[in-house]
């Protein structure tokens, strides 16, 4: 049960205000997590505290080198958004698999971050962008690396009225493969997923950057896939590679959705498919 | 009797054009306020997890769940209900393809449907069939079946004055 619910503008009128309030305060922002447990009666809070409209998180701005996106800033707003168009092709591209266009109206990057789903799909474009996370407490500002912030299934690392401001990702030349797999009947959480940004110049890339999702208990950075493919000459048999080592990388599990066997099989497919999107 | 401990919100909305200012529960969603405070019956609620698309409505002109949507965060601005799609852009011209087309048998997801697709008509008068299809792919009808309801917004795009 809520008894009470507040909404703030800006940064500042938040940390002016926010240690006044009851004990057992929570963030909301855009909701698509959070009112649902409410309905439920599965919130442990009785005070909501509403982000969704503070000014400071609700922006795109790019420097020379980086953009900085607003926690705020609605999955929609990435295929409308032209820095994100031409500076982090992976959120463009994971739109149209996220949720419904409804849904992507409402949910926000800082609450897919927080939720920290192992299917979290805004994660897994930040991931392979290259990322880190803008977080704030009480005005003071801290960068980090996603995963100092998840923990592990929905768990963060984040301290009370710790803030998720926003994110940085650095500007580098690549292009953004992102692949899917979900159930036939619903949509959105998927069973398998996997994201590549990469940098090709002739058949090598130059940089490479892979992340999988619903393959262990959060997001995985694919390091050891992404250095060997490194500078390798892309042939048929460093794909094959590369999909054994991907295969090694993931930890998933059988569940509702979908089996461990299925899930390492679609992953080291999808890897392949999106090697062939760069290569073509 | 235990005396409630909530904190009532105050808001200012605007809902089909008409000015609401007032203090509301904070446990209550959008839906909650549309349908029981508000009196307006037209939103309905499916599945109440997002999944359906029978609570849809326009908040500043785009389309969201107002089953996950909390009520006191709609402050300031601005809702649109099936019963005020008459005073929006292809609304009437939708309400009157799903007629012509048959594209309600029960009527439970109507509402829905024609939410979304005047958010879609309204963003792009050119839609294609699969435009339609990825902007209606939010909304669940169990009894008619998507070809109507597709040739209804079809409808809708060509025939709109
Ligand atoms: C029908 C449906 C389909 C979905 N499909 C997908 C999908 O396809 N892919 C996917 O990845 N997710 C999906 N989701 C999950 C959800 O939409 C996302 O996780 C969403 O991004 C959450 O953002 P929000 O702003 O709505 O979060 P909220 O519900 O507002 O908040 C979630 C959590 O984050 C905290 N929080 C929010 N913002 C901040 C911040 N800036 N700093 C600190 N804490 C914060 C809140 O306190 C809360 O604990 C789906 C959900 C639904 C209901
Ligand atoms: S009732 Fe809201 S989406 Fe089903
Ligand atoms: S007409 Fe009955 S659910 Fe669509």
């Amino acid at each position: 049960m809520i008894n009470e619910a507040v909404k703030y503008y800006s940064l500042n009128e938040l940390w002016k205000n926010i240690k006044k309030l009851s004990p057992k305060r929570r963030y909301i922002a855009g909701g698509s997590d959070i009112v649902i447990s409410h309905h439920y009666d599965d919130l442990n809070t009785d005070l909501l505290v509403d982000i969704s409209d503070i000014k400071e998180l609700n922006i795109v701005k790019e420097t020379s080198d980086s953009v900085f996106i607003g926690a705020a800033v609605k999955i929609s707003e990435f295929k409308k958004n032209n820095i994100i168009k031409r500076y982090i092709p992976a959120l463009y591209e994971c739109v149209d698999y996220y949720a419904s266009p409804s849904v992507r109206n409402i949910a926000t990057l800082g609450g897919n971050l927080v939720n920290s789903s192992p299917c979290a799909d805004g994660v897994l474009a930040l991931v392979a962008s290259g990322a880190r996370v803008v977080r704030n407490l009480y005005g003071k500002q801290k960068l980090s690396d996603i995963f100092d912030v998840i923990i592990g299934p929905k768990k963060t690392s984040l301290k009370k009225d710790e803030l998720i401001e926003g994110f940085i990702v650095p500007k580098w030349e690549h292009r953004a493969v992102f692949l899917k797999m979900m159930p036939r009947k619903i949509f959105g959480i998927s069973k398998a997923g996997l994201c590549v940004c990469a940098n090709l110049k002739g058949n090598l890339f130059k940089d490479i950057r892979i992340s999988a999702s619903s393959v262990g208990p959060a997001v995985i950075d694919c390091k050891k896939t992404s250095r060997f493919l490194t500078d390798k000459d892309i042939t048929n048999d460093i794909i094959n590679k590369a999909k054994d080592i991907i295969s090694c990388e993931i930890s998933p599990i059988d569940d509702h959705r979908s089996t461990a066997d299925y899930r390492r099989e679609i992953t080291a497919v999808f890897l392949q498919r999106a090697i062939e999107k760069f290569v073509v | 009797m235990k005396k409630s401990n909530i904190k009532h919100y105050k808001i200012s909305c605007q809902v089909n054009g008409n000015k609401f200012t007032g203090y509301i529960d904070p446990n209550l969603r959008l839906i909650d306020f549309l349908r029981d405070v508000l009196n307006l019956k037209g939103t309905k609620e499916g599945c109440g997890e997002g999944e359906c698309g029978a609570c849809m409505v326009l908040v500043n002109g785009v389309s969201v769940n107002s089953c996950l949507v909390m009520a006191f965060s709609v402050d300031g601005k601005s809702i649109i209900t099936i019963e005020g799609v008459d005073d929006i852009k292809y609304g009437k011209s939708l309400k009157e393809g799903f007629k012509r087309k048959a594209a309600v048998q029960c009527g439970f997801c109507t509402p829905g449907f024609i939410i979304s697709a005047s958010e879609l008509l309204e963003k792009n008068p050119d839609a294609t069939e699969e435009d339609i299809k990825k902007a209606l792919s939010g909304n669940i009808c169990r009894c008619t079946g998507y070809k109507k309801i597709i040739e209804a917004v079809e409808w809708a795009r060509k025939n709109d004055k």
